[in-house]
């Protein structure tokens, strides 16, 4: 089963929940899909077993075979690539990596050469587990790449394990490849105006595609009773609150996972991923 | 005449930009504000805007397949390296990016590439200046786009009606969207909190700034939730000449403001003049 | 020789366009026979690469110099590939003053920063 969290809002604690899950609940691993900036990690500890780079591909032009006909420029839709006076140009980061400038060259004067974008780690944490994050490299301007090769990775787990997913903030184009064909996604929200605003796109996007959630309260106590009546309104399950406690924020600061200092917290994980079960053997 | 464009980002989400830019903004006089935030756009909460103008903002080309000249050749299936054309020849518009390869290669002429709408931008007054906002559909690519255009708006504005200031919220993150709102800003203000994943995305957004040789200073938010990691990034900030404009210490009154929907240097002036809000706010000028 | 201006609108008159990929026109002048003509920036709403789009299109007008704002590195890289020299705009309000600026020989020529290479 894979199970993604995710927020709208960023800050609400989406590392907090993934990581918390990941040491309560067994037979499961992570992954954090927030490859813009991921943290999972920093959290769940460990060591590292295995890095992978991730490439995007960028054309090359044989100028002894090129005519500087210009239709590869004509077709580029990114601006990506530029015949000019003597030379073509490629904007290596623009390239979209869609083949489409080999296809319309006439002389078959375009390769492709690969680029490393960012990589997929795996690390074997310090409570056991295995986790896989990906981190993009800066200066790229998506990270969609990488996350569709999570995907791929918690695909080949999902059908013996629980996969946590921790998903990037907002509801852009990285967080629906993060979440794309999962189970059961759990949106961390906290009860303030910015919270609840963010929260209802999730609401939104998930409903749009088709995927059953709940939702966490974070912070619960921190702001007002906003984000309950919308829940009540809206009928959206809350499946559990964590209470906005200066005790926990000093262990995430210090990045410690609250439920590992403070075991009286463990059940209520366990609770909640219970639910989540039960709300998935009824569908 | 040069414009001043402050813009305020975080690399990590949650560390307050939003609830900063909005207590900046009623102290900054000829403005112009932006939200670039356009994945969730937050500061029109505090702003309390009057849309004047909505327009639809068209992003990336998508496919558009006419099923009533499909020969289903699968030829557009293959081709796609996004996956957005199922075998059966479905498209999913959410993975399309627009390339045109599928139009080009299908020889039925069954697909053509159309202009796509992917957001809704804004055009709104405020009680402290006119106000640019827009919202992505979600799962839409073009972020960088739109954040582009609600830059440019504002800039437009900005030297229409003689204001010096624009000041521009951000997004979380350092992929397009962010890169977009923050090349050529006269000013970056980086908001981080004192965390250990605060430090690690600190210090990956600073290298994207210098990438772009920004002039970027930080803000430490909630600094006395924990004095070690405080004291870490300071140690960090020295290390690299980075100036700390100002460091804020948690209060629950910030919060609530924000839940009031009020904000917060507005409501809590003595506080803010406490912590040197006021200073810091000179320095933008 | 020709040049081209940044410009927000048509004429002498028009007001200088702050940015280059996403100017709204370009205002491309013959300097041997002092005809001129507007040409609007196609490329202004592109999603990226305006930069790249807006050089293309100078070129296109056989552009041997072009008088710009700060230029975005893609920008830059895409002047040199095309062979267009590059003097920095200043604060000229005007197309009509930036334009006998230039003449004036008051321009500051831009000059290839090291490292830029991309390609």
């Amino acid at each position: 089963m894979k199970i993604a969290i995710l927020s709208g809002k960023g800050g609400t604690g989406k590392t907090t929940v993934t990581s918390n899950f990941a040491i309560n609940i067994e037979n499961s691993i992570a992954i954090d899909s927030d490859v813009e900036e991921p943290n999972l990690h920093l959290f769940l500890g460990g060591q590292k077993t295995d890095t992978e780079s991730v490439f995007t591909s960028y054309p090359t032009i044989d100028k002894d075979l090129c005519t500087n006909c210009g239709k590869c420029g004509d077709f580029c839709n990114y601006n990506a690539i530029i015949p000019a006076k003597n030379q073509v140009i490629v904007f290596k980061e623009s390239c979209h990596d869609c083949g489409g400038c080999k296809l319309v060259c006439p002389t078959g004067a375009i390769t492709y050469e690969k680029r490393e974008i960012g990589k997929i780690i795996k690390d074997k944490t310090s409570f056991g587990g295995d986790l896989f994050y990906g981190i993009l490299d800066i200066g790229e301007m998506s990270g969609v790449k990488i996350i569709n090769n999570l995907t791929e990775i918690s695909n080949s787990y999902s059908s013996n394990k629980t996969v946590f997913i921790d998903s990037p903030p907002g509801t852009s184009c990285s967080t629906v490849a993060a979440v794309e064909e999962v189970d059961y996604a759990i949106i961390v929200s906290e009860p303030t105006p910015f919270g609840v605003s963010d929260m209802k796109m999730v609401v939104d996007m998930l409903q749009e595609m088709k995927i059953p959630f709940g939702i966490i309260i974070n912070k619960a106590g921190l702001g007002d009773n906003e984000i309950y009546e919308y829940c009540k309104d809206k009928k959206v399950e809350i499946l559990g609150e964590i209470p906005f406690d200066k005790e926990i924020a000093k262990l995430y600061a210090d990045g410690k996972i609250f439920s590992s200092s403070l075991p009286k917290y463990q059940k209520l994980f366990k609770d909640i991923y219970k639910k989540i079960v039960d709300r998935r053997r009824a569908l | 005449m040069k414009i001043n464009e402050i813009v305020v980002i975080s690399g990590k989400g949650g560390t307050g930009k939003t609830t900063l830019t909005a207590s900046i903004i009623p102290y900054l006089e000829d403005l112009v504000v932006g939200d670039c935030d356009v994945d969730a756009p937050d500061l029109d909460i505090l702003l309390d805007p009057k849309i004047q103008t909505t327009e639809k903002f068209i992003g990336l080309k998508k496919a558009i397949i006419h099923k009533e000249k499909c020969t289903n050749c699968g030829l557009c299936h293959t081709h796609c390296k996004f996956s957005a054309i199922s075998e059966d020849i479905v498209l999913t518009t959410s993975k399309c990016e627009g390339c045109g390869v599928c139009e080009f290669v299908c020889p039925s002429e069954a697909i053509t590439m159309e202009d796509a709408v992917v957001g809704d931008l804004y055009h709104s007054t405020t009680t402290f200046g006119d106000f640019i906002h827009a919202k992505l559909i979600p799962g839409e690519e073009t972020s960088g786009k739109l954040v582009a255009e609600v830059r440019k708006r504002a800039k437009k504005l900005a030297l229409e009606k003689d204001k010096k200031n624009i000041i521009v919220d951000g997004s979380p993150g350092i992929a397009c969207n962010v890169i977009s709102s923050i090349t050529g800003a006269s000013k970056v203000i980086l908001v981080t909190e004192p965390t250990f994943s605060g430090i690690h995305d600190l210090k990956r957004i600073y290298e994207l700034c210098q990438k772009f040789n920004l002039k970027t200073q930080v803000v430490i938010n909630k600094y006395d939730l924990s004095p070690t990691h405080s004291e870490l990034i300071e140690e960090f900030c020295r290390e690299n000449s980075i100036p700390i404009g100002l460091k804020i210490p948690f209060t629950k009154k910030i919060v609530q403001s924000v839940v009031k929907k009020k904000i917060p240097s507005l409501e809590e002036k003595e506080f803010f003049k406490e912590i040197g809000f006021f200073d810091f706010i000179n320095t933008l000028t | 020789m020709i040049i081209s201006i940044c410009s927000k609108k048509e004429g002498m008159d028009s007001l200088v366009d702050e940015r280059f990929g996403r100017s709204e026109n370009f205002t491309i002048i013959d300097l041997d026979t002092g005809d001129f003509k507007t040409v609007e920036n196609t490329g202004k709403n592109e999603a990226s690469g305006a930069g790249g789009n807006a050089v293309k299109l100078l070129a296109s007008h056989k552009v041997d110099v072009a008088i710009v704002p700060h230029l975005g590195p893609k920008a830059e890289i895409a002047m040199e590939g095309f062979e267009i020299k590059t003097v920095s705009q200043g604060d000229y309000k005007t197309v009509g003053e930036l334009l006998e600026a230039y003449k004036a020989g008051k321009l500051e020529v831009i000059t290839k920063k090291k490292g830029l290479t991309r390609v």
